[in-house]
């Protein structure tokens, strides 16, 4: 039962067991392998000299030998003992050498299936295949590796029969949503340049910099002419590093978005992208627990956005950033992402209401607050080591505190709409987060000893999302405290109103006959 | 879709529309006062689903008077916190003993010697057992949940005050735990579980044990009906 010729149609996948790609022996085995030869490497040589010193060498060369022997025996053992099979409503695994697991994965259940290769993957033609679930904290099915075609196949397939049983036979019929232009790739490698370190650096510079700077002050002093230059110089040169730093982030970034492709079908979205490791995943429509619409400084200024959506499952795409969320649009024009927003899920036209202005001033005093404790810090700095400026200097920054507080009053802002609730918080990332009312899980409203001063409250609103683990939940933050309670019923209320809408719906069309997508997971 | 935002620029009457309606008591807490007004008040909470269909507790049997009705902690809960605090405390006065001898017998900075040791470590003992008392007196008086009709209502907090509603239908699974302390001084803790992120948030301390299986048992309930409820 090999893997390799594969022109299997639909109707074959199903019924029947399947093993790995055989090409995965030698690849699991040279992985397996290569990180036994580094371990060798680093503790190799000396173990060795021991054990033959102890052994003598024949045994030694068969001790080394029986190594090689198990780990390649290993490999062929997990490959025959690897069984996937994909029934009517299943996804069954029978797997382990030594401790036997036979999982069985309920279609239904199933989030997404994400396909991956990197570059000796491809050009083997080999690929991993995840199957994530809402539940657990890593996938439910890892294959590695089976065929590009059969894992295509199974990624179809998995959709075609978690769908509708009614719909099978006829094929899903997908559109092109969205496909990255290489004008977009280009900003995207500019805009992902992560400015949040440029302050930090500054920052760093400016605290360390100066204390150096007075260590060599009598070299300085000699070299005037020198310093001069360097004074200019090296700042510049600081500050190209750090650009280009951001920049190399930002094309590395751009490659892993490379020929992104998003596209849609009735019941769900399918993407692919990558330049050097390829990544294709599915999201159904009917697992989707909130969107975000996120737009940095700079993408903010030249008018464009991402569009990012998050299901409960949990690894997603393997793209590092952990938590379930895929990138439905890396980058695009911000009406673009609105309109597609739009088509995922109806939104409308929604006005965002800004927290009340008393919320400015109350950032103007933590600002101000936090402009004076770095005074009072190089002021003691200053007192124990001595500084080559005066630390009231410090006190300058307050210029910025109030239009920092104006900046971050002005996006923040939340908005209740007919289907969904929107949250929009942060100025360097603005993020907006669209929760369908369904989907809500708690909503829970807080108010510190700050916000109660000023009659102000934060309701945070909870889904199943997977990046909430993170504590990235829709937040509107700063509202009016009687709004505060105002939107924390009415969002739980509206949860009933629309589980009960959608069931009328469903019951109407007769389209989920046992589906139960309200249900989170 | 499209976005805007409603106070850009001519925000100075909307910013004291708000503000006054902050002032009036908006933030009335439901069920506050129903011990006074009874059912009458309880239309007022209702939420606008109710028209649309009996609640979830009227279908799940649940008594009127269980409804709506704001409940406290067991008051002994208070002796649990400040136990768990004092321990705590007992903690932290060591640690500031020991680093205070030490740096008697390392620097100058403070005299050397086991008196001075015992008086910060006695300091910062009592600093925080006081602070912990004081605590353990006032999240008790903030801690209140109420059984309402379609959800659970839980409010708490010293410095930070947080209103927590849990809908009957994304209940998944309610665990009461007891631990040694609880089980000695006759409580019990009742979890609920949401399939949210914030699952550990929604956690009732302080209830008698029979309180405790009795609202377990009907917040299952609610969670039961609540789907068939909203199936109609």
């Amino acid at each position: 039962m090999t893997d390799g010729g594969d022109r299997s149609g639909g109707e074959r996948l199903t019924g029947r067991a399947f093993r790995l790609h055989p090409l995965s022996i030698p690849y699991r085995v040279l992985e397996q392998g290569l990180g036994l030869a580094f371990v060798l490497l680093v503790f190799g040589a000396p173990a060795t000299g021991m054990v033959q010193n102890t052994l003598g060498t024949t045994p030694t060369a068969v001790l080394g030998a029986a190594l090689v022997v198990a780990v390649v025996g290993y490999g062929v053992a997990y490959y025959r003992r690897f069984e996937y099979e994909l029934t009517a409503d299943t996804f069954d695994i029978r797997s382990g050498v030594f401790a036997r697991r036979i999982r069985e994965i309920p279609l239904r259940r199933i989030q997404n299936v994400d396909i991956s290769q990197n570059v000796v993957q491809r050009a083997l033609g080999i690929a991993e295949v995840r199957l994530e679930t809402a539940g657990g904290s890593t996938s439910e099915a890892h294959l590695k590796f089976v065929s590009v075609t059969r894992a295509n196949a199974l990624q179809r397939e998995i959709s075609r029969l978690s769908r509708d049983d009614e719909e099978t036979g006829e094929p899903e019929t997908f559109e092109t949503l969205f496909e990255i232009s290489d004008r977009e790739l280009g900003l995207l490698a500019l805009v992902s340049m992560d400015l949040r370190i440029v302050p930090a650096l500054f920052l760093g510079a400016s605290l360390f910099a100066p204390s150096a700077a007075a260590m060599f002050d009598a070299e300085m002093l000699l070299y005037g002419y020198q310093s001069v230059v360097g004074a200019i110089v090296g700042p510049l040169v600081t500050l190209a590093g750090i650009v280009a730093i951001g920049l190399l982030y930002g094309v590395l970034n751009a490659t892993l978005y490379y020929g992104f492709t998003l596209r849609g079908a009735a019941d769900e979205l399918r993407y692919e992208r990558g330049l050097l490791q390829k990544y294709s995943g599915t999201i159904p429509l009917s697992k989707i627990q909130s969107l975000t619409v996120e737009e940095n400084v700079l993408a903010r200024a030249l008018g464009y956005a991402s569009l990012e959506i998050e299901t409960a499952g949990q690894s997603g795409g393997g793209d590092g950033s952990g938590g379930s969320s895929q990138s439905a649009i890396p980058l695009a024009t911000r009406e673009r992402v609105l309109e597609l927003t739009n088509t995922i899920e109806p939104v409308g036209d929604v006005a965002f209401e800004r927290p009340p202005k008393r919320a400015r001033l109350r950032y103007v005093v933590r600002y101000a607050a936090v402009v004076a404790v770095l005074t009072g810090l190089l002021w003691g700095v200053d007192a124990v080591l001595g500084l080559p400026f005066t630390p009231w200097l410090a006190l300058g920054a307050l210029v910025a505190v109030p239009p920092a507080a104006h900046l971050k009053w002005r996006n923040r802002g939340y908005a209740v709409g007919e289907n969904h609730v929107l949250t929009r918080n942060g100025f360097w990332v603005r993020q907006t987060k669209i929760v369908p009312y369904y989907r809500v899980q708690t909503a829970a409203s807080s108010a510190t000893v700050f916000q109660r001063r000023r009659r102000l409250a934060t309701v945070t609103i909870d889904t199943a999302g997977a990046r909430s683990l993170v504590g990235n939940d829709a937040k509107a933050v700063d509202v009016d405290e009687a709004t505060a309670a105002e939107l924390r019923e009415a969002v739980t209320a509206n949860l009933y109103s629309s589980l009960r809408r959608r069931r009328q719906d469903e019951r109407r069309d007769r389209r989920r006959p046992y589906g139960d997508p309200a249900s989170g997971e | 879709m499209t976005v805007s935002d409603r106070n850009d620029e001519r925000v100075a009457d909307d910013e004291r529309s708000t503000a006054e309606t902050a002032s009036t008591p908006g933030d009335r807490e439901p069920g506050a006062d129903d011990d006074r007004e009874g059912k009458s008040q309880q239309d007022d909470h209702q939420e606008p689903t109710s028209q649309e269909s009996a609640s979830v507790a009227a279908a799940a049997g649940i008594d009127d008077d269980v409804l709506d009705t704001p409940r406290e902690l067991a008051s002994i809960v208070r002796l649990q916190w400040i136990i768990r605090s004092t321990v705590g405390a007992v903690v932290l006065g060591a640690i500031v003993a020991g680093i205070t001898l030490a740096l008697g017998v390392a620097t100058d900075v403070v005299p050397a010697g086991r008196s001075t040791a015992v008086t910060a470590g006695g300091g910062a003992f009592l600093l925080s057992a006081i602070y912990g008392v004081l605590k353990a007196v006032l999240l008790y008086r903030s801690w209140e949940y109420v059984v309402r009709a379609d959800s659970l209502y839980l409010r708490r907090g010293v410095f930070t005050h947080v209103r927590t509603v849990v809908p009957y239908v994304r209940v998944q699974h309610i665990d009461t735990t007891r631990s040694p302390l609880e089980r000695l001084l006759g409580l019990s803790t009742l979890v609920v579980y949401t399939a949210g992120s914030r699952g550990a948030d929604v956690t009732i301390p302080g209830l008698t044990p029979e309180r405790a299986s009795t609202l377990q048992t009907r917040l299952e309930r609610l969670a039961i009906e609540s789907e068939e409820a909203d199936a109609v």
